[in-house]
């Protein structure tokens, strides 16, 4: 029962995104800065951190999934979040292998995870649209609140979800490869 | 062994770069339809998206109610002033709205492009991804007769159109989000003695000042100022006539001195956005009632 906690979890994250522009007072929406949630992604990297042993890979995969649902419902063109989480994700994975897991190492890892999801969809959508932004009011008005925002989220998290990782972690891998 | 592994790890990298570009091809071709994945998937996730939106909604809403009750006195005296005004102006409109319905009957015109019906909606997310889609998704889909394309509106004006439909759920540009493939003709309306409307394209707004609407292609004769009121202007073959747009800011001449540009100050406000209506029009559709049209001969086909 206990594996399926996690996808359910990602899910209500997803809609959530969606709602996320309700909470922000509405002064900062007409004012040029951009948050962009990246809520999914930074959920995943404490999947990363905390539930995936060295050889399970699970934290890439819902990030292939749930970036194509994040396509799905909010964009218009598939493949771009997909690709983002995945490919953020695995680097994540790998970064975790060498670092201690505590939490200035997971919200380093956020900060990294995020930096990183949020330069690539960028420069991806730019490829794909045409725009005039330079880089340098990408950095301060849409990079810089992204990050701030998403590291926000993060410690809101921290004091909760890497315990109930471990514990759906143990009962859910373990099991399986006793199996 | 370790050679195997990191060509394991290349072959994936290319299938995944390979499959990206795919994807997004296949995304970016003008689809009027989603496949049927993608409409199951934003069916039940819009079915999701109204279970938690609503106790959010209620909320923010209660905060913002908490917000406007500091200014509800000065707001009152302000109104009561107002209403006065608006008795004398709706009989007014009471006996024009009869007087035009006589004309009209003695013309035998029953329909025009300035009619149509309202199917209600409420907002249930927003993108969060708003750089590139200023999209919103609505609970009303291709159930309640809603097709892509049609205008969105609110009380105060015009704030998009719909792109596309699933079964329960729609998905609506904001005007603040519209590009080159996605203009509105619209109308300037002229005040004063022998005053003209103007006619013009709403496009992209302005990277700079994205609050404003960029209207362009205005003849360079073509006198405009300051608050006059643009609606739309019903020849773009899908939007009825006379939806309230928004009033001009300021006008420059563009970047080759032929035509005339208007910054437009949106009527409806784009970001704070709960109820919304859709526009059917009444009169025929080019765009609309066609491609109706081509779906009953392929049902015909079919049947054949």
């Amino acid at each position: 029962m206990k594996r399926v906690y996690l996808p359910l979890l990602l899910i209500v994250i997803v809609v959530l995104e969606g709602t996320a522009m309700d909470f922000l007072p509405k002064e900062w929406l007409t004012s040029s800065f951009y948050f962009i949630p990246h809520w999914v992604l930074v959920v995943l990297v404490y999947v990363a951190i905390f539930y995936d042993y060295d050889s399970t890979y699970y934290c890439v995969l819902y990030g292939i999934i749930f970036g194509l649902l994040v396509d799905i419902v909010y964009t218009d063109m598939l493949g771009v979040y997909m690709f983002t989480y995945g490919l953020v994700l695995y680097s994540i994975h790998g970064l975790k292998r060498i670092l201690h897991s505590n939490w200035l190492v997971t919200t380093l890892l956020t900060v990294v995870a995020v930096v990183c999801a949020d330069v690539i969809v960028y420069v991806l959508y730019s490829i794909i649209r045409e725009t005039d932004i330079t880089w340098y009011t990408y950095v301060y008005k849409m990079l810089l609140p992204t990050l701030v925002a998403n590291v926000v989220f993060a410690l809101l998290l921290l004091p909760l979800l890497p315990r109930k990782l471990n514990d759906w972690a143990e009962s859910h891998l373990e099991k399986s490869t006793s199996v | 062994m370790p050679s195997f592994f990191r060509n394991k790890r290349l072959i994936t990298i290319l299938v995944s770069l390979i499959l990206l570009v795919a994807l997004i091809g296949f995304s970016m071709r003008d689809r009027d339809q989603l496949t049927l994945p993608e409409e199951f998937v934003l069916d039940v996730v819009g079915g999701l998206q109204t279970v938690f939106h609503t106790p959010i909604n209620f909320v923010t809403n209660t905060i913002d109610n908490i917000q406007d009750l500091r200014h509800t006195y000065e707001e009152n005296a302000l109104l009561r002033e107002r209403i006065n005004e608006f008795k004398g102006l709706k009989e007014e409109v009471q006996l024009l709205e009869q007087e035009n319905k006589e004309l009209k009957s003695i013309l035998d015109k029953e329909e025009s492009i300035d009619e149509y019906d309202l199917i209600q909606a409420s907002v249930i997310a927003r993108s969060p991804e708003p750089r590139w889609f200023e999209q919103l998704t609505i609970n009303k889909g291709s159930n309640q007769g809603i097709k892509p394309n049609m205008a969105v509106i609110t009380g105060q004006g015009l704030i998009g159109k719909v792109e596309t439909t699933s079964a329960t759920t729609s998905k609506v540009k904001l005007l603040s989000g519209f590009d080159r493939s996605n203009v509105i003709h619209a109308m300037i309306v002229g005040e004063g003695k022998n005053a003209s409307n103007q006619f013009g394209l709403i496009e992209a707004p302005d990277e700079e000042q994205n609050e404003y609407l960029l209207l362009k292609r205005i003849p360079y004769e073509a006198e405009i100022k300051k608050d006059q009121k643009v609606v739309s202007s019903g020849m773009g073959g899908v939007f009825p006539k006379g939806l309230p747009i928004g009033t001009v800011k300021d006008v420059i001449v563009d970047e080759y001195g032929l035509t005339q540009t208007a910054y437009i100050k949106p009527a409806a406000d784009l970001y704070d956005i709960n109820h919304v209506a859709v526009v059917d029009r009444e009169i025929h559709s080019p765009v609309l009632n066609e491609e109706e049209a081509t779906d009953e001969e392929k049902k015909e086909e079919d049947a054949e």
